[in-house]
């Protein structure tokens, strides 16, 4: 299992398309992919559930990943969140 | 020209509309439980409808190409986002095998459960999410029905806040749809205050007016109706001056509703430091997780029966999984399962052969369960197996005498030793509470107590029997009359019985749900009480803001007082002087 923290630096959180973008990216592996914060915990394959998160910009999340491509899956999404999601600044 | 009609108000909120009416067969979402064997067959069902669906969002998206809109293409995305979300299709596969139900049922459960979720976050990009969410389940809701079964009902206005639904008659399950389209209000011809649907929309505060005779006929298709469900009227055509006093009226309601949320965290105590408890009624998943948001200390009346009204009995396994996922949803509080309370006006068709001439009278409750040992030693096995996963009680219904306890202990401990011997470890102490809910019972409450580990008091039965009126009759329901001296007596009696063996005494019957009657429970001694997670807030405020002392005087006063007992004005004066408001 590999667990990596995420700070969302980009202006809306994970809001709208970050969300989207975060889930397509997770959906991509094989791996189980957690989201952890403030105590909620959801399935990084889930839109409902990482909107349901309502992580604003600045919070602190915790990814969780297990299975054949864990590694992989938590580097590609760790570095999603830490290029804004594409987002302009 | 405006017109009046009336009919019983069951929910005190008022709506303000176009009148729809309702044809039968437009409401038609079927619900139904699953044999065992045909559970596969049904996420195998539902995955395939979600299949479908994810193909035809894609041929759309195909078609807007590269040239359509960007707006268009984002919500086509989210659309498919939704549409393979474990939380949604998933989810209600866990649905279909936990509560063997069928794939819309368990779908439009999964998808009112993360609305729910949804409207919590108070977020406008998130509403429209929900938005989102609702046509996704739409989609697949259609895509279902084109199994011949199954027929949704899609000329129903998807969105209806500004509708007041017209309709002979309604289902708790029409009503399940209804309230998912956020109705503004509903009138029915038939149905009584106390009526299965009733309870329902009380639950879901939807402001609804039942018994409005002819309301088909004399209701035109498009006209703006005032329906107010505290006097059961339906003003029809109602002119500006009216319609902005109940504008008013409904905004005022509103607030309200916000200002009752705040008491929800508050300490369950009164004025003077009276300590109480609230307790939640629940059977369906959703209830549970409301009852636990609207912080409840545990479920005080886990109802059974909904797992019984198919034609094919649930087996142990199906019972369990149910019991089980409750015990999980309240998480370490305490689980009180009554066991099936059959007959009546509710009797599976698997046992119709036990329906005698009078069913309100006959083989019903616990004497029901005590004349199909088989049946009722798997509901017990399945419930003693649930209790190692938390804390549980067992409730036994419609007692009449002591000796039906000693039956029911007996067989309790048969079910144990049983699951003992198959290595189960489990807890001697389960505590064993009956419901005092016929006459016999109530008169007889000083040994219920000393045979009884806890007592629960079922108000709508026992007002029933006491008065000898049929709730569900529209031509006495109006004579149902919790203040009657005689049922004073008795729930006073009952009380007094707890006290004395120090047994604990839950009321879970409607009256406890009352903000009103609430405080004449309070003022007989009650201090726990059980209810539908919608009534917690307006209930806990009443009692916090009661003065335990002062509503016991008032009742004192009422038992001793003829002429006082004559003016009918106790729940009133209870609320006036029985504490802050």
């Amino acid at each position: 299992m590999t667990r990596v923290p995420l700070k969302l630096i980009n202006r809306l959180g994970l809001h709208a398309r970050a969300a989207s973008k975060l889930v397509q990216a997770a959906s991509a592996y094989r791996s189980q992919l957690w989201l952890e914060h403030k105590g909620r915990r959801v399935n990084a394959k889930s839109i409902m559930g990482v909107l349901l998160l309502a992580a604003p910009c600045g919070s602190d999340l915790t990814l969780e990943a297990s299975g054949p491509d864990e590694t992989e899956a938590a580097n590609a999404i760790a570095r999603l969140v830490a290029e804004r999601f594409g987002e302009d600044e | 020209m405006s017109l009046a009609l009336t009919g019983i108000g069951v929910t005190s909120g008022i709506a303000l509309g176009k009148v729809h009416r309702l044809t039968p067969g437009e409401l038609s979402l079927p619900e139904y439980y699953l044999n065992a064997d045909a559970v596969e067959g049904e996420t195998e069902r539902l995955r395939r409808a979600a299949s479908r669906g994810q193909r035809f969002l894609t041929s759309v998206s195909e078609r807007i190409g590269e040239s359509g809109n960007e707006t268009a293409r984002e919500l086509l995305q989210a659309h498919r986002l939704i549409l393979r979300d474990p939380m949604l299709i998933e989810a209600s596969c866990e649905r279909i095998e936990q509560d063997r139900i069928n794939a819309e049922w368990a779908l439009a459960q999964q998808s009112e459960q993360l609305q729910d979720a949804f409207r919590r976050l108070d977020d406008d990009y998130l509403a429209q999410r929900r938005e989102d969410l609702e046509q996704v389940v739409q989609l697949i809701q259609r895509e279902l029905a084109d199994q011949p079964a199954a027929v949704l009902g899609s000329q129903i206005p998807h969105r209806l806040e500004d509708t007041v639904l017209v309709a002979v008659e309604l289902s708790p399950a029409d009503l399940t749809i209804l309230s998912q389209r956020r109705v503004a209000g509903l009138i029915t011809e038939h149905g009584g205050p106390w009526s299965h649907v009733a309870i329902l929309a009380r639950s879901l505060e939807i402001p609804m007016v039942v018994g409005v005779h002819h309301a088909i006929e004399l209701l035109e298709e498009g006209e703006s109706v005032v329906l107010d469900g505290h006097y059961g009227a339906v003003l029809v055509n109602p002119d500006d001056s009216l319609e902005r006093h109940y504008a008013e009226k409904q905004a005022a309601s509103q607030r309200h509703r916000v200002e009752l949320r705040q008491y929800l965290s508050r300490p369950c105590r009164t004025i003077d430091k009276q300590k109480f408890e609230i307790l939640g009624n629940a059977e369906l998943p959703i209830e549970f997780e409301r009852c636990v948001d609207a912080g409840v200390s545990g479920i005080g009346l886990m109802r059974t029966e909904y797992l019984f009204l198919d034609e094919q009995m649930p087996d142990e396994q199906a019972q369990f999984r149910a019991y089980r996922k409750a015990v999980q949803i309240l998480d370490g509080r305490p689980v009180t399962i009554r066991t099936l309370d059959a007959g009546g006006d509710k009797l599976p068709s698997a046992l119709a052969l036990t329906r005698g001439p009078n069913p309100a009278l006959g083989l019903r409750g616990l004497r029901l369960s005590l004349s199909v040992t088989d049946l009722f030693c798997q509901q017990l096995r399945a419930i003693l197996r649930a209790s190692t996963e938390g804390p549980v009680r067992i409730l036994l219904p419609m007692l009449t005498s002591v000796d039906e306890v000693a039956q029911a202990r007996q067989l309790i401990a048969q079910c144990r030793e049983s699951l003992r011997n198959e290595g189960l470890n489990l807890d001697p102490d389960l505590p064993i509470g009956g419901m005092i809910e016929t006459p016999a019972a109530a008169l007889n409450a000083e040994e219920m107590a000393a045979e009884l580990d806890f007592l629960s008091i079922g108000t709508n039965d026992l007002i029933q029997y006491v008065l000898a009126i049929d709730r569900q009759d529209e031509l006495v329901s109006h004579l149902y009359d919790p203040t009657q001296p005689g049922v004073i007596e008795l729930l006073e009696r009952i009380t007094a019985a707890g006290r004395r063996h120090e047994r604990p005494v839950t009321v879970c019957g409607e009256l406890a749900g009352d903000e009103r009657a609430a405080r004449l429970l309070l003022g007989l001694g009650l201090r726990q009480f059980s209810m539908p997670p919608a009534r917690v807030a307006a209930v806990k405020k009443s009692l916090i803001e009661a003065d335990s002392r002062a509503c016991r005087d008032i009742v004192t006063r009422f038992r001793a007082d003829a002429a006082w007992r004559r003016s009918h004005r106790l729940l009133e004066e209870l609320a006036e002087h029985g504490g802050k408001s």
